[in-house]
């Protein structure tokens, strides 16, 4: 090691690469390298909660598997979390378990879902978590890891590897790691969990089953009404439609936030607006083939396929307009991003339809 | 399941899924267990389409099923 600039660490290369490929090698990565794990350096992991490391976190029956807290810690550690993340990814198991459809098969489905994880709360600034510029990009630790340790999971203690019992045509690139925070500071209104019933001294991470995430450009306007089509125009989508309606989280840019709660408008009246102009023409659905639903999977398709019969907006006899959204409840908005131009996103979701989001509170330290 | 619960049963996929259906054959302790394969796809292909499909791998099923 002669030569080495002074005041660095020694180390031996040789052995990392080693360790490296060994972990690359047995398929516990997620094709990145990972980070090696001790049982020394597992232990300050497992001080960080009141849970014992035993505790099963979330089973999969039909995979006959399980994941414990000392797994789910393994495979933190391994994704490049510091100990100090770990609460926030054993809420997101708590809320990923809420959720429902992890535990129905949802990542082994050929949609190619990936887990999109919010946090809200104090803990976003005491762990550096990013919810502001590139939220949804690289370049925050805590947001990269603590979505990353939900994959190495997946792939660990689930065996969910592609092609293999993960059946996905395409799968997204948020199957590396999807975890954004709030953007309370610079939103108008009450933060999401708030709005979901916790205090604002609380820290919670709210789970997601994602589909996309589809930019919506809208810098041109001041006008509530012109925003909120250009938004209800995403998500209506007819591509998204696979079952008879979907769901959806807007994630607004600050501007656009302020935008709406500058001309008076609440969440709910956001999210009302869009669930009402969200809508399909019987005619636009019939050119895509999906004017109709199963009578056995409630999938949309043709009204000649055989399986056919009305879909629920034929039932109810609304007229020429079909909804993709069957409540204003399967909107979600959050606030994210920068304040420094007219962007927001919509994360198409497997999500609730009618019931609340799932939210998990993170265990405080004193705990 | 079905089979454990004592009705005979034979599974049905298509050839792009005979890799996952493998490994859940393995995750049930089954690795021998016998499924039978059609070609690939099946949601876009019209009734006889379909038939034609399945034709040919009829007495495969009837094999399994009678414990062949």
């Amino acid at each position: 090691m002669d030569g080495a600039p002074a005041g660095l660490p020694v180390i031996d290369v040789d052995a990392v690469r080693r360790v490296l490929e060994e972990y690359a090698e047995r398929g516990w990565t997620d094709g990145l390298p990972v980070m090696p794990v001790t049982e020394s350096y597992l232990a300050e992991f497992l001080e960080q909660t009141s849970r014992g490391p035993d505790e099963v976190l979330l089973s999969m029956p039909h995979l006959n598997r399980a994941c414990t807290v000392r797994v789910a810690a393994i495979n933190a550690a391994m994704a490049g979390c510091r100990p100090e993340y770990f609460p926030v990814v054993l809420a997101a198991w708590s809320a990923l378990e809420a959720e429902g459809y992890v535990t129905r098969g949802i990542w082994q489905s050929t949609t190619g879902t990936a887990p999109m994880l919010l946090v809200n709360g104090p803990i976003r600034e005491q762990l550096g978590l990013n919810s502001k510029g590139n939220m949804f990009g690289s370049g925050f630790r805590a947001n990269a890891t603590i979505g990353r340790a939900i994959r190495l999971t997946a792939i660990n203690a689930f065996g969910l590897r592609p092609r293999e019992l993960d059946q996905a045509t395409q799968g997204n690139p948020a199957k590396y790691t999807a975890c954004i925070a709030e953007n309370e500071e610079e939103s108008p209104w009450p933060p999401f969990h708030v709005e979901h019933g916790f205090d604002a001294s609380e820290s919670t991470v709210t789970a997601m089953t994602m589909r996309s995430v589809v930019h919506i450009e809208a810098r041109h306007t001041t006008v509530p009404e012109q925003l909120g089509r250009d938004l209800a125009d995403t998500v209506r989508r007819t591509g998204a439609l696979i079952h008879e309606t979907i769901s959806a989280c807007i994630a607004l840019g600050p501007e656009h936030a302020s935008l709406f709660a500058g001309a008076g408008w609440t969440k709910d009246d956001v999210r009302r607006f869009v669930y009402e102009h969200a809508v399909n023409s019987r005619e636009a659905l019939a050119a895509v083939g999906k004017d109709a639903v199963s009578g056995k999977t409630r999938w949309r398709l043709s009204s000649e396929h055989p399986d056919a019969t009305a879909d629920t907006a034929a039932e109810q006899g609304s007229g020429n307009v079909v909804s993709v959204l069957n409540s204003e409840q399967a909107v979600q908005i959050v606030v994210a991003g920068a304040q420094n131009a007219g962007v927001s996103a919509v994360i198409e979701t497997f999500g609730p339809r009618g019931g609340p989001p799932a939210t998990a509170a993170v265990e405080s330290a004193s705990a | 399941m079905l089979e454990r619960a004592g009705v005979p049963t034979v599974s049905i996929c298509t050839d792009a899924f005979v890799v996952p259906a493998r490994a859940m054959a393995d995750v049930y302790g089954a690795p021998e267990f016998e499924f039978v394969t059609i070609p690939h796809p099946i949601a876009s292909l019209s009734p006889p389409q379909i038939e034609a499909n399945v034709r040919p791998v009829i007495s495969e099923v009837v094999r399994i099923l009678a414990g062949g």
